[in-house]
């Protein structure tokens, strides 16, 4: 299990079986250090030259990552169990050899009726229909297919938390 | 699986079956004929046999009536009475010479008084006068002379048979009485006849029976055994032995003191019995002819009601197997149970071939369905990290560009700029260098990614290539089937506007081809053409398929050609049609799987295509060459 875990910020579970994904997905969701930079920067931009801080409205998002659907029930199980869940949880669908990414997000649904469940896969040979029924409500579900920005993922996952929240 | 050998075929089965149904007929009528019918004709043989020697037996008991006759004529008579009481002495010259012997058939006569004197007697044996004494049974006192000697009754008679020392005898004893046939008895007259060959013979004649006799007891041609049970069993019984030629029936003949004294064989040729078995092997060999031509009839109606039939189904159904060509029919008209198997097989077949064909369709689709959603996920795996490492470049360069590094500098050179500020201003910049210097990095970084991936794009392509290199399933298939199938893509609702005319002769030709590969090929033409028409203001549209023989390097091709009255093209297209990503379409339109698709699975199938057409506006023809089947 390769795992990051921040302690601030939008909590996101995240289970691919692909380390170059799973890669770029801490780069766009979790690459603290460099938006620290980047708040400096428009900081003194703004001071400066008196800009909009472009920044300053960035969600913050504390990322853990998984590789395998039997680890992602785990760390959603662990999670609640702290009385600390996951806001959205990001599964890719084919995770071989383990459960697939559906029977992942079925399991942790009955665990947490409450998260916002992601699937984005490869394959587009699983109707919609049918995730809505084993993982409902369809409000709490997302589909995207790869590939996909994963910045604009995140623009979505903290545009669907900010809504929750509402 | 091989082909199972069939060691006996079913009309060989058929033969022999009938061949032992006859044969076993004809054992059981051997069986029944020779238990009944055989037995009757030896009864019937038997019966005249017994008959033939009750008649013996009669005829010996009319020779003893007869003498007894005799001896009642000449025994009541009052010269033979004077004479056995001395009142007739010329009695004897008189009466009794050698011819009145030998016309009354006389070997014996011998005259008794009351005191049991024998007064005369005289034996014939050979032409040779004997005294009686010679016959060794006229002693005094004997018990056969004292049956012969004593009569009671006026009317009192003994005869029978009697053994004497020349052989035996029949011989009568009457009383003498008067001619009047008054008594009181006065002597005896014994007359006798020997039963000789002579006497035998004549008997025989009379009775039509071959016979002769054995003695009771003594030296005889007889088995012992029989000989001696006849005697046994006594006159009343018979004894029957059954040779090759004769049935013998035997039976005893007692004498006067009812001792076995002779035993009378009557032998009746075999006449009926041999007519029986005559009978019986005529019986046998009509129901032997009558069985074979019937089994032989029966064969020819099996064989040619059920057997070639079925011989006909086996031929095709191996045919079948051997060829795989589910299209070939059996069509037969019989109205029976063969009749209704064949179409039945006809209906399997046609829906075999049906399911088969939707079958490799479905296999044909599902496997590229398959392969193609393998190969997008893999790709689209691979472009995900190659697409977030360009966005992530192009968000950096973007907010590079943001920067306001050239207003920074531009103020750093004005020396009314504040120190202050000078300080904030060179701070900035060289946050911005920073951000540039990471931002550099971070592309460098996911150029590198997104090469790697790309690499990974263009390594699962040609790993894909590895798989469409491999050969289709070739098949013989008739091309009517395989054109009218591929000419289900034209759109139902412009049937009127665009005619389908298809060649009736298409089904004489069969190619060697990939079923669904050339159906797709087809339709792809067929289809093509459709649009060509469409390109045109014409209502009355056609599209033809016709079909040719061409010989090309000494082999068979069917030329298969799709002809279309639509738009037509330039010679400069026609050089390019088949090249790869060549269309004529509109880009809103959809594309089909193209004309360098279509030449690329004929070239798999060994055949090839070519295009023509005489410029805009005047049609097009697409040929399709394909080897022949």
């Amino acid at each position: 299990m390769n795992m990051t875990e921040h302690e601030q910020g939008i909590r996101i579970l995240i289970a691919d079986d692909d380390d170059t994904i799973l890669d770029c997905y801490r780069k766009a969701f979790g690459d603290q250090e460099q938006t620290d930079y980047m708040k400096a920067l428009d900081s003194l931009e703004a001071e400066l030259f008196e800009a909009v801080e472009a920044s300053a409205a960035a969600p913050r998002f504390s990322v853990t990552a998984c590789s395998q659907g039997r680890e992602a029930i785990d760390l959603a199980a662990r999670a609640a169990d702290e009385g600390r869940p996951f806001d959205v949880v990001i599964l890719d669908v084919r995770m071989p050899p383990g459960i697939d990414g559906v029977e992942a997000g079925t399991q942790i649904r009955k665990l947490d009726p409450k998260v916002e469940i992601v699937f984005v896969t490869g394959f587009s040979d699983i109707p919609r229909d049918e995730l809505e029924r084993r993982v409902p409500p369809p409000l709490k579900l997302h589909y995207f297919n790869k590939p996909l920005s994963f910045m604009r993922l995140a623009e979505d996952v903290a545009g669907m938390v900010r809504q929750t929240a509402a | 699986m091989a082909a199972r050998t069939v060691s006996l075929s079913l009309q060989q089965k058929m033969f022999v079956t009938l061949l032992a149904i006859t044969a076993v007929l004809v054992l059981l009528s051997w069986f029944i004929l020779h238990r009944t019918v055989a037995p009757a004709f030896e009864e019937l043989e038997l019966s005249a046999a017994h008959t033939n020697l009750v008649r013996v037996q009669r005829a010996i008991h009319e020779d003893l009536d007869q003498l007894s006759s005799v001896v009642g004529d000449w025994a009541p008579w009052d010269d033979a009475y004077a004479f056995v009481q001395g009142r007739y002495p010329g009695f004897v010259k008189s009466n009794l010479d050698r011819p009145t012997l030998a016309n009354l058939d006389l070997d014996l006569l011998v005259i008794y008084d009351l005191g049991r004197n024998m007064l005369w007697g005289q034996v014939i044996r050979d032409g040779v006068l004997s005294d009686p004494g010679a016959l060794g049974v006229f002693e005094p006192g004997t018990p056969v002379l004292d049956r012969l000697l004593s009569h009671d009754t006026l009317d009192s008679r003994v005869e029978g048979l009697l053994g004497t020392a020349l052989g035996p005898m029949l011989i009568s004893s009457q009383p003498i009485i008067t001619s009047s046939k008054e008594g009181p008895i006065a002597g005896t007259m014994i007359m006798a006849q020997f039963f000789d060959e002579e006497r035998l013979q004549a008997i025989s004649a009379r009775t039509e029976v071959a016979v002769d006799w054995f003695a009771a007891g003594g030296a005889s041609p007889l088995e012992p055994a029989l000989q001696a049970g006849i005697a046994a069993a006594g006159p009343e019984s018979v004894r029957y032995v059954a040779g090759e030629e004769t049935v013998d029936a035997y039976s005893a003949l007692n004498d006067l003191a009812g001792e076995p004294l002779m035993i009378l064989r009557a032998s009746t040729p075999t006449d009926t019995s041999a007519l029986g078995a005559r009978a019986v092997k005529g019986a046998l060999l009509s129901l032997s002819v009558a069985g074979v031509v019937v089994a032989l009839v029966m064969w020819w109606l099996l064989r040619r009601i059920i057997a070639r039939p079925l011989q006909h189904l086996a031929n095709h159904i191996t045919g079948i197997r051997r060829s795989g060509d589910l299209t070939v029919r059996l069509n037969d008209s019989r109205r029976d149970e063969i009749g209704a198997l064949a179409g039945e097989f006809d209906g399997l077949a046609r829906d075999l071939h049906d399911a088969r064909r939707q079958l490799l369709e479905q296999s044909f689709k599902a496997g590229k369905a398959d392969t193609a959603a393998e190969v997008l996920h893999n790709i689209r795996n691979a472009m995900t990290p190659l697409i977030n490492g360009l966005d992530r470049v192009s968000r950096s360069f973007r907010s590079a560009g943001s920067l306001r590094v050239r207003q920074a500098i531009d103020e750093l050179g004005n020396p009314e700029c504040p120190p202050e500020r000078r300080t904030k201003l060179l701070e900035y910049l060289a946050s911005a260098f920073g951000h540039l210097q990471a931002a550099s990095e971070d592309a460098q970084e996911n150029v590198d990614v997104a090469s790697r991936q790309a690499h990974q794009v263009e390594a699962i392509l040609t790993d894909q290539e590895r798989f469409a290199n491999v050969a289709p399933v070739m098949e013989n298939l008739h091309l009517d089937e395989v054109v009218e199938e591929a000419a289900l893509v034209l759109p139902e609702r412009d049937e009127g506007r665009v005619r389908l005319n298809l060649q009736r002769e298409l089904g004489r030709y069969r190619v060697r081809a990939h079923r669904v590969g050339l159906s797709q090929v087809l339709g792809n033409l067929i289809l093509n053409a459709y649009e060509a028409i469409q390109r045109t203001d014409s209502t009355n549209g056609s599209i033809e398929v016709l079909a040719d023989l061409e010989q090309q390097d000494d082999r068979a091709m069917v030329r298969v050609t799709v002809r279309d009255s639509g738009c037509g093209f330039t010679n400069d297209i026609c050089q390019r049609i088949f090249q790869r990503g060549f269309t004529s379409k509109q880009p809103s339109e959809f594309a089909g799987l193209g004309l360098h698709w279509c030449a690329n699975s004929l070239a798999a199938m060994g055949g090839r295509i070519r295009a023509e057409s005489t410029g805009p506006g005047s049609g097009a023809s697409f040929h399709v060459l394909l080897p022949a089947a």
